[in-house]
C-alpha cells in the first residue's frame, strides 16, 4: 500500500479534519474553566444562576472561543482583552500577571458588578494566549444594595470602578487589592472567594492551553486559530450573503422612559443592511443618553448585537472574532447606545433587551421566512424585596428577574414565561423564597388575556404576587413596556402590557410605575409583578378553531379577549365545538 | 440456581446469566420488541435456557433493566392526567425555571406540559414554611374537583401542594379522598414521591410519574405473566436509576424511579467488575448507536446526582450521573457549506441506520467511517449474523466528504473518526473536572457495541493510561442488573441550621425514614438476605444555595460533631476551601435502604490456548494519514488464551462488540475474561 497523502481541501491551506478536532480541544479549555468556576465559586450568582463566561484569546487578543450562559456577555470579554491591551503595552505583560477590570468606560466592560480578570499565557518569552473570565459579583458597593439602582445619576452611584489593574504579579495574588475590592461591598467574604476562584480559573485554563500548545506545537497551534477564525467568517459570510438585499431594514422599540419615572419615551432605531459583504447595524436615531441607569455601553452593545446575529442567522456559530469581524455597528456618541462617562448604566438590560426587540424586528425582512418570529417580551423585569427579618433583624434582599412571553413564531405559538434574547436566568422557587425570606407568595402564574393573538399566538407573561409579613418591607423594582405591548408579526396581535400593582384586588388597589426606586410597604400589604406577553404570529383569522377553543378552554384568554382578537365568527365555532367536546365527555 | 439479568434496548435486548455454582456466563441478545418489550423479553429468555440446557424451575432471578417509563414520556403516550395543586399555582408546571430551553436557538421549544392547563385544577388550601395549615382543604369542593377530573377523562391524578415535603396531612387527605371517590384513578403524592422542597421539580416527577403510572402497571403485569408461563418461579425485579433494582410492588407506585435505568447498570456493572479486578477510579464509557455515555466511579463508588430531564421535564430522584452527549455509531458525518466536517450530533439510529447496514440509510455515519478503516468487520457483524456492504459506504465517504475536500477516502474516514474521537473526549474530560479529578490516575472502561472500538483512540486524547473492556462489552448493562442489590431512596427536607437543638430533630426525621425504609425492606418481594440503611445528609454554609451530599456512620445523637467535620471536608474536597467557622445549613436527610442479594463470582470463560489459534484473520487496517493501511491480526476474543500479552495493532471480534488495539498499546486478557490495553508513553 502506499501512504496516502493528505492534500488540502478545497479551500487552499485549511484542513478541516484538523480544524474541527482543534475546535473540540478548545472547548475543552474553556469547559474545564467554566466548571471549576462553577464549582469553586461561593456566591449562587456565579454558581446557580451562571452569570459568568469565559474565554481563551490568541496573543494578538482575537477572541478564539468563549463559554457562556448569558448572551450578554458575548462582547464583554472581547472588550476586557481590548481594555488590557489598550492600557499595558506588550512589553509590561510578563508572566505570572492577571489583571482586574470592570469599568464600561476605562476597561471594556458593561456595569461595575460583573468583574472580569484577564491572564496572560506564555509559551517561554512568547505571550501565545490570555485566558479571561467575568463573573457578576452580587454587590460591588453604591448607593443600592446589589449595586444596580435604576435612578442613579451617574456611574459613581453605582459601586466601585476599576480601571485595568494587575491583580497578580508574577504568580503573586496583590491581597491589597482584593481587600479593597472587598472592603467595598456588602457581601465583601463572597467577593474575596469568588475574586480568589477567579484567578484560579485562568490558572486552570492557562494550563489547559499551555498543554495543548505543547501537543500541537506553536505553529500549529496558530494555524489551527487562523483556520478556526477564517472558517467563522466564512461561514458568517455565506449566512449574510444569503439575506434579502435592498435598502435598511429599520424597525423601531420604544422604551417607557429613560429610566426615570417621569422620563420622555425614547426610541432605540435599528437600521439593518448588507454594505460590501458586510453586515451593518446602524441604531442612528436612537434616543440620548438616559438620565437613568439604562444606557448601554459600547460592549453591552456588542454582545446585543451578536447575540441578535447569532440567534438570527446561525445559532451554531461559534463566537469568535471570525465572527466579529463581518458585523459593523453604528451608534452615534452621546446616545443611549453609546453614552459618555459618567453617564449611568448599571440597569443596562433592560435596554440591551428593547434593544435585541428592534434589530430583531429589523432583520425579520431580510431573513429565512421558516424562521421568522414576532417580538417577545423584551424586557428584563426584576424586582427586589428588601429588609430587617423581624425575627432577628439581619438584612435581607429577595431579588429575580422575571420572565415573559415569548414572540409567536412562523411554526408555532410563542414560549410561555420564559427569559429572551440577552438572558436566561432562573426564577426563584416559591418554596425557598418563603424559606429564605420573610415574604409569602399569594400567586405564581401566567397572565391570562397577555399572548398576542395571531396565526400562531404569543407567549403568555408571569404575575406574582407577594405579600410582605413585616412593615417597612422595601421594594424596588424596574420593567418596561408598561405602555405599548409587544408588537405582533405578519398580521398577528399584540401582546399584553407589563404592570405592577399594589394591594391587588382591594380597596387600595393602586397602579405602579415601571421604575419603582424605593416603596415601603407593610404587614399584609401585596404587589403584583406581572410581565408583558409576546406578540402574535400571522392574521388571527387563520388561527385553526380547533386551537383558539384550546386556548378558551385553558383559560389562555377571556371570550372577550377571544372575540376582539379572532373575530365572532371563530369564536362562535370555538365554542361549539367545546360544547360538543364536553358533550362527548360525557356521554 | 440460575440468575438472569436482561437490559431493553431501543434495538436489542441483552440477556446474561450465570449459574451461581460456577461454570461459564451466558450471552445472548434478541430484537427489541417496541410494542411490548416483554415479548422479547420473555422469548429471549425461553432461547437462552434452551441453548443453554437450562431447566426454567433453576432460575432463581430474573432482573431487568427498562425504558419503558422514559420512551412513554418521549413519545407521549401516557395518560390523560390531572394535577390538584395549591391556589395560585397551577401554571408552575408551565412556567418551570422560566428558562428556554436553547439560547439561540428559536426553533428549540419547552416541552409541553404533560397535564393540560385546564386539567391543573387549584385547591384553597395553603400551608407556611414550617408546614402549619393556613387554609385547609374543603373536602367536599375537591371532590366535586375530583369527579370532574374523572369526567373529563382523566386516568391518573397527581397531588402537589406547597410546603408539603414539611407536612404532607394536606396531600394525604386528598389522596384519601380520591381513592374513596374514584378508586379507578392511578394517584400520585408530591410527598410520597419526592418529599423535597422546591415545587416544579417536585410536581414535575410526581405528574410524570402518574402520566407514566398506569401503562407500567399493565406492562409489569404482562412481563410477569409472559415469565410466569415460561416456567420461572421467581417474580422479575426491575432495575431504577439510582444503581438498584426493585421489586414489582414499589415500580408500580413509583415507575419514575426507573426512567434512565438502563444506563445506569452499565456504570454499576463497571463498579462490580472493577473491584474483582482491584480498579476502584474509573471512567465508564457506553458507546451505543446515537450516544454516549460516560460516567465516573471513584473509590469504587458511582458518583450521583439528584436531578435529571427526560424529554425536558424534570425528574428529581437521586441516580447515577451518567452525562451524554450524541455521539454513536449512527452519528452523522458531514459537510457543511463552509468546508467544515461535522460528525453527530444528529444520528441515523437504528433506522435508516449507518448506510453499510443496508437499511436505507443515505448519509455518512461513523460506523460506515469504522467499516471503511478497516475497524470494524467489513463483511459481517454479530458473529456473521448481520452482513454490512463496505463498497457502499466507501463510495458514499468519497462522494460525501473526500471528494469535496480533494483527499483520500480513508483519510475522510479517519478524520470523521477523529473528529468523534476528539468529541467523546471532551465528554470525558468534563466529567473527571466537574468532580475536580485528574485522568491520569483513571481507567477506562469501554463497553456498549462501539465503546471498545473507540477506547484506544480517546485514550490517547484524553492521556489515560489504561482501558478495561469487559467480556461481550454489548451487554454489560445487563450483566450490571446481575450485579447490584435491591435498594430504595429516601428523601425529607429539613433546611434546619445546624446546633444542638435542630440536631435532635434531624435525628427524629432519620428515625422516620429508617422505620419508612424498614417496612419496605420487610415486604414480601423481597428476599432474606443481608440488609443495611444508609443515611446521607445534604448540607452547606448558611448562604449558599447549593449543596453536598455528605454520607454518614450513623445518624443519632452523638453524632453532630463528626459530621460538621466530615463536611467540611467533604467541601474542600469538592470545591477547594471550607469555611469552619461558618454555620451549616442542612438542606435534605437522605435514607438508603439495601439489600445485597447472593450474585455469585464472575467465572472465568473458557480460554484458547494460543494466540495464533485465536487469529482468525489478517486484515488491511487503516491506522491514520502516518501509518497509512497496516497488515493487522484479527482475534476471536473467545479463543484468546488469559495471561498472554499481545500487541497493538490488533483487534478483537466478538458476538457483541470490536476491540482495536492500537501501535504502542499491549493487550492482555485476564482471568474473569476482561481485556486489559495498556499505553505506553
Amino acid at each position: 500500500m502506499t501512504m496516502p497523502n493528505r492534500a488540502a481541501g478545497s479551500i487552499a491551506g485549511f484542513d478541516a479534519i484538523a480544524m474541527e478536532v482543534f475546535a473540540n480541544r478548545l472547548l475543552s479549555i474553556t469547559e474545564t474553566m467554566a466548571i471549576n468556576m462553577m464549582r469553586s465559586s461561593f456566591s449562587a450568582q456565579i454558581k446557580e444562576r451562571r452569570d459568568f463566561s469565559v474565554g481563551l484569546f490568541d496573543g494578538k487578543g482575537r477572541l478564539v472561543a468563549q463559554g457562556t450562559h448569558i448572551p450578554v456577555h458575548l462582547g464583554s470579554l472581547m472588550g476586557v482583552v481590548e481594555g488590557l491591551l489598550k492600557r499595558y503595552p506588550r512589553e509590561e505583560i510578563r508572566p505570572g500577571d492577571a489583571f482586574i477590570s470592570n469599568d464600561p468606560y476605562a476597561a471594556g466592560g458593561t456595569h461595575l458588578p460583573d468583574i472580569a480578570v484577564g491572564t496572560p499565557v506564555f509559551q517561554g518569552d512568547e505571550l501565545i494566549a490570555f485566558v479571561v473570565n467575568i463573573g457578576h459579583h452580587t454587590d460591588v458597593g453604591g448607593a443600592v444594595p446589589g449595586s444596580t439602582s435604576p435612578t442613579a445619576r451617574s456611574i459613581f452611584e453605582e459601586g466601585l470602578r476599576l480601571p485595568v489593574m494587575r491583580v497578580c504579579r508574577e504568580g503573586e495574588v496583590d491581597e491589597d487589592l482584593l481587600n479593597l475590592i472587598a472592603l467595598n461591598s456588602r457581601l465583601p467574604e463572597e467577593r474575596l472567594l469568588d475574586l480568589r476562584v477567579q484567578i484560579a480559573t485562568n490558572a486552570r485554563g492557562s494550563d489547559a492551553a499551555l498543554e495543548l500548545v505543547r501537543r500541537m506545537g506553536v505553529d500549529g497551534f496558530k494555524a489551527r486559530i487562523h483556520d478556526l477564525l477564517a472558517y467563522t467568517k466564512r461561514r458568517l459570510d455565506l449566512r449574510i450573503a444569503g439575506l434579502a438585499a435592498g435598502a435598511p431594514s429599520r424597525f423601531t422599540a420604544w422604551l417607557d422612559d429613560d429610566g426615570l419615572p417621569d422620563g420622555e419615551m425614547v426610541p432605540l432605531c435599528a437600521a439593518v443592511s448588507v454594505e460590501d459583504g458586510k453586515l451593518v447595524i446602524d441604531l442612528t436615531g436612537s434616543g440620548p443618553e438616559a438620565r437613568g441607569a439604562i444606557n448601554i455601553a459600547e460592549n453591552a452593545l456588542r454582545a446585543t448585537a451578536y447575540y441578535c446575529v447569532k440567534a438570527l442567522l446561525d445559532p451554531e456559530l461559534m463566537a469568535n472574532s471570525g465572527m466579529m469581524d463581518s458585523i459593523v455597528l453604528r451608534a452615534p456618541e452621546g446616545t443611549i447606545v453609546n453614552p459618555r462617562s459618567p453617564a449611568p448604566v448599571g440597569s443596562r438590560t433592560i435596554a440591551c433587551q428593547r434593544l435585541a426587540g428592534a434589530i430583531f424586528g429589523a432583520f425579520q425582512p431580510l431573513v429565512d421566512p421558516d424562521t421568522r418570529i414576532a417580538s417577545a417580551y423584551d424586557v428584563l423585569p426584576s424586582f427586589g424585596f428588601s429588609g430587617h427579618r423581624p425575627e432577628n433583624g439581619s438584612f435581607y434582599i429577595c431579588g429575580e428577574t422575571v420572565g415573559g412571553g415569548g414572540g409567536g413564531r412562523c411554526d408555532g405559538d410563542g414560549m410561555d414565561g420564559v427569559h429572551v434574547h440577552v438572558t436566561n436566568s432562573l426564577n426563584l422557587p416559591t418554596e425557598a423564597m418563603e424559606n429564605e425570606f420573610p415574604l409569602h407568595v399569594e400567586e405564581y402564574t401566567l397572565v391570562r388575556d397577555s399572548a398576542g393573538c395571531g396565526r400562531w399566538r404569543g407567549g403568555m407573561g408571569i404575575a406574582r404576587t407577594v405579600r410582605a409579613l413585616h412593615d417597612r418591607t422595601n421594594l424596588e423594582a424596574r420593567s418596561d413596556r408598561h405602555k405599548a405591548g409587544a408588537p405582533g408579526a405578519e398580521g398577528g396581535g399584540h401582546g399584553g402590557v407589563g404592570r405592577v400593582t399594589r394591594n391587588p384586588g382591594t380597596g387600595r388597589e393602586q397602579a405602579l410605575p415601571s421604575k419603582i426606586a424605593q416603596l415601603l410597604i407593610d404587614t399584609g400589604e401585596t404587589v403584583r409583578i406581572a410581565t408583558p406577553g409576546g406578540g402574535g404570529f400571522g392574521n388571527p383569522a387563520e388561527r385553526p378553531v380547533a386551537l383558539i377553543a384550546t386556548d378558551l378552554l385553558n383559560d389562555i384568554m377571556t371570550e372577550e379577549h377571544a372575540r376582539a382578537g379572532y373575530g365572532d365568527a371563530l369564536v362562535d365555532q370555538a365554542l361549539t365545538l367545546l360544547r360538543e367536546g364536553r358533550r362527548k365527555s360525557a356521554a | 440456581m440460575y440468575r438472569i439479568g436482561v437490559d431493553v434496548g431501543g434495538t436489542f435486548t441483552d440477556f446474561v446469566m450465570v449459574n451461581t455454582e460456577g461454570g461459564p456466563t451466558a450471552f445472548h441478545k434478541v430484537p427489541s420488541t417496541p410494542d411490548d418489550p416483554s415479548r422479547a423479553i420473555a422469548s429471549g429468555i425461553v432461547e437462552m435456557l434452551t441453548l443453554n440446557a437450562v431447566s426454567p424451575e433453576d432460575v432463581g432471578y430474573v432482573g431487568h433493566g427498562t425504558t419503558v417509563a422514559t420512551n412513554m414520556v418521549i413519545e407521549r403516550r401516557g395518560v390523560p392526567t390531572g394535577l390538584l395543586t395549591t391556589k395560585g399555582f397551577r401554571d408552575v408546571l408551565a412556567i418551570g425555571r422560566q428558562t428556554r430551553p436553547s439560547l439561540f436557538d428559536w426553533s428549540v421549544r419547552k416541552p409541553t406540559e404533560l397535564v393540560e392547563r385546564h386539567r391543573r385544577v387549584e385547591v384553597d388550601e395553603r400551608l407556611d414554611k414550617s408546614g402549619t395549615t393556613l387554609a385547609a382543604p374543603d373536602l367536599a369542593a375537591v371532590e366535586k374537583l375530583v369527579v370532574q377530573l374523572r369526567d373529563s377523562g382523566v386516568k391518573a391524578v397527581a397531588v402537589g401542594f406547597l410546603h408539603s415535603y414539611r407536612n404532607p396531612e394536606h396531600e394525604r387527605a386528598v389522596r384519601d379522598l380520591i381513592k374513596r371517590v374514584a378508586p379507578e384513578l392511578y394517584v400520585s403524592v408530591s410527598s410520597e414521591v419526592v418529599a423535597e422542597f422546591r415545587e416544579y421539580e417536585r410536581f414535575s416527577t410526581t405528574v410524570l410519574n402518574a402520566y407514566v403510572g398506569p401503562h407500567t402497571q399493565k406492562y409489569l403485569h404482562r412481563l410477569r405473566e409472559k415469565i410466569a408461563s415460561s416456567g420461572i418461579k421467581v417474580e422479575p425485579l426491575t432495575f431504577h436509576s439510582n444503581g438498584g433494582l426493585l421489586p414489582v410492588q414499589t415500580v408500580e407506585e413509583l415507575p419514575v424511579l426507573t426512567c434512565l435505568s438502563g444506563p445506569a447498570a452499565g456504570v454499576i456493572g463497571s463498579a462490580r467488575i472493577g473491584a474483582e479486578i482491584g480498579e476502584s477510579e474509573i471512567i465508564t464509557f457506553d458507546v451505543g448507536g446515537t450516544s454516549t455515555d460516560v460516567s465516573l466511579i471513584t473509590g469504587g463508588r458511582a458518583q450521583f446526582t439528584s436531578s435529571r430531564l427526560v424529554a425536558g421535564h424534570p425528574v428529581r430522584m437521586p441516580m447515577v450521573d451518567i452525562h451524554v452527549i450524541g455521539a454513536g455509531g449512527g452519528s452523522i458525518a458531514r459537510l457543511d457549506d463552509a468546508g467544515a466536517l461535522k460528525v453527530g450530533p444528529t444520528s441515523a439510529g437504528a433506522m435508516p441506520g449507518p448506510i453499510s447496514y443496508l437499511r436505507g440509510g443515505t448519509e455518512v455515519t461513523l460506523t460506515d467511517a469504522n467499516i471503511v478503516l478497516g475497524r470494524l468487520n467489513p463483511v459481517a457483524l454479530l458473529e456473521g449474523r448481520m452482513k454490512v456492504d463496505r463498497g457502499l459506504a466507501y463510495a458514499a465517504i468519497r462522494s460525501q466528504i473526500a471528494d469535496p475536500l480533494g483527499i483520500s477516502v480513508e483519510d475522510a474516514a479517519h478524520g470523521v473518526v477523529s473528529i468523534a474521537t476528539a468529541n467523546m473526549s471532551r465528554a470525558i474530560r468534563s466529567v473527571s473536572i466537574e468532580h475536580g479529578h485528574d485522568l491520569a490516575g483513571f481507567t477506562l472502561f469501554a463497553f456498549g457495541g462501539a465503546g471498545p472500538l473507540h477506547a484506544a483512540d480517546v485514550a490517547e486524547e484524553c492521556g489515560l493510561n489504561k482501558i478495561v473492556v469487559p467480556q461481550e462489552p454489548g451487554t454489560l448493562c445487563a450483566r450490571g442488573v446481575l450485579l447490584s442489590d435491591l435498594s430504595r431512596d429516601y428523601v425529607r427536607t429539613a433546611l434546619v441550621r445546624v446546633n444542638g437543638e435542630s440536631w435532635a430533630e434531624l435525628v427524629a426525621l432519620g428515625a422516620e425514614l429508617s422505620a419508612a425504609g424498614r417496612a419496605w425492606l420487610a415486604t414480601e418481594a423481597i428476599p432474606d438476605a443481608a440488609k443495611e440503611l444508609h443515611f446521607t445528609l445534604d448540607a452547606r454554609y448558611r448562604g449558599q444555595s447549593h449543596y453536598i451530599p455528605v454520607p454518614l456512620d450513623t445518624l443519632s445523637d452523638g453524632a453532630l460533631d463528626a459530621f460538621a467535620s466530615s463536611f467540611h471536608r467533604a467541601h474542600a474536597d469538592q470545591f477547594g476551601y471550607s469555611l469552619e467557622g461558618r454555620d451549616i445549613e442542612v438542606v435534605n436527610v437522605r435514607l438508603k435502604a439495601v439489600c445485597h442479594v447472593r450474585k455469585g463470582e464472575s467465572a472465568a470463560p473458557a480460554q484458547g490456548s494460543s494466540l495464533d489459534a485465536a487469529r482468525i484473520e489478517t486484515r488491511q487496517v487503516y491506522l491514520g494519514p502516518e501509518r497509512g493501511w497496516v497488515h493487522t491480526p484479527i482475534y476471536r476474543r473467545a479463543l484468546l488464551p488469559a495471561g498472554v500479552p499481545f500487541e497493538g495493532p490488533a483487534i478483537v471480534e466478538e458476538m457483541s462488540g470490536t476491540t482495536v488495539v492500537l501501535p504502542r498499546q499491549n493487550a492482555e486478557v485476564d482471568g474473569f475474561g476482561n481485556i486489559h490495553i495498556t499505553l505506553q508513553r
